[in-house]
């Protein structure tokens, strides 16, 4: 796979068997209305259900995680896979179908026009349709990354995130959960990699609120990320 | 007479703290940041042991060196936590590498026996 402009759609999911599929489809029908080279790719983290069968059945390559190791190793390894099959780009999206497709699709070609390294689909800068709650947790999380990091964004989790064939080669993280979302930025700046943010929609349905970050999980977040800074001021 | 004796157990320890540094660096395993800040680390051990006799005697208000001598207690005490950071930091050191390699493994592994690469 080595055409211009090939990407690579990295789709991390665990239990998402109910969603899965018609999640790869609307993205794949997308992709196939713009003038991509596209490969659909669900990294199944070790799911206890039929996440990889119903990705398959939408039409998704898959790879299976042996064990489950987290939403940042997910990640990791739909990266490396792409980086490996040298994709232009890669972007990564929420299996639970929170991302609209036309934002992935609007994404790539933001990130082709630009030739930002890093581009970030920020649910923060329109938050309409969002919980004050929601809001309210992901606004101290990024916060919080700026403290610590000295990296200034509006939302730091989110989840929707493009990648240059140059970031692919070289950002690489530590962390396996959640707070990778965090540290990922933090290695990009190190990297002096670019990094940019577009506005995106956020779409919370009953299954995705349930499925989603819930806030009491920002304190462990906010605890490996303090304990990965100090960690590092003695490498 | 035993503050010799606190030095010459704990600066062997910081001693093979600091060669153990310096190969690791000359054999390209460590990072250049991560040898400084290592080689700072263990520098500063020194320092503050070998300086630790008169500075406590300052604190207290009085000159360099008219303090009473350390207890046997203090002198093991003080080996001890040299020893344990020097452990500590170690084994940190070989978790990390070891965490990176079984993620790394997991990674390639999955990538490889994944359905299509497989056929």
């Amino acid at each position: 796979m080595s055409a211009v402009n090939s990407v690579c759609v990295v789709i991390p999911a665990y239990n998402e068997g109910s969603v899965i599929q018609d999640v790869v489809k609307d993205i794949t029908k997308e992709l196939k209305a713009s003038s991509l080279s596209y490969e659909v790719l669900v990294v199944n983290d070790g799911s206890k259900d039929d996440t990889a069968a119903q990705a398959k059945l939408g039409g998704a390559k898959v790879i299976n995680h042996i064990l489950n190791s987290g939403a940042g190793s997910a990640t990791a390894t739909g990266l490396s896979y792409a980086n490996q099959k040298g994709f232009d780009f890669a972007i990564t999206m929420d299996a639970d179908g929170q991302h609209l497709s036309k934002d992935v699709v609007v994404g790539i070609k933001k990130a082709q026009s630009t030739s930002v390294d890093l581009l970030i689909g920020s649910r923060l800068i329109d938050t309409t349709g969002m919980s004050r709650v929601k809001v309210l947790g992901n606004k101290g999380l990024s916060n919080i990354t700026k403290l610590l990091f000295g990296v200034n964004v509006t939302d730091s989790q989110s989840g929707l995130r493009v990648f240059s064939h140059n970031a692919l080669e070289s950002l690489r993280w530590k962390t396996s959960g959640y707070e990778f979302c965090s540290e990922m930025l933090w290695r990009a700046k190190q990297l002096n990699l670019s990094i940019s943010e577009y506005p995106i929609k956020a779409v919370y349905t009953e299954y995705s609120k349930t499925k989603g970050q819930n806030n009491w999980n920002a304190i462990n977040i906010v605890k490996s990320l303090v304990k990965r800074r100090i960690v590092e001021i003695f490498e | 007479m035993r503050y010799i004796i606190l030095l010459l157990l704990n600066v062997p320890i910081i001693s093979i703290a600091i060669l153990n540094i310096i190969t690791k660096f000359k054999l390209r395993k460590i990072t250049k940041r991560r040898f400084k800040i290592q080689m700072i680390l263990w520098a500063t051990a020194l320092v503050l042991l070998i300086l630790s006799f008169p500075v406590y005697n300052i604190l207290n208000g009085g000159t360099p060196f008219d303090s009473a001598e350390l207890s046997l207690f203090d002198i093991m005490q003080t080996t001890a936590i040299v020893f344990l950071i020097y452990t500590v930091n170690d084994l940190r050191q070989k978790n990390e590498q070891n965490e990176k390699r079984l993620r790394d493994l997991h990674q390639e592994l999955s990538i490889i026996l994944s359905d299509d690469n497989k056929k």
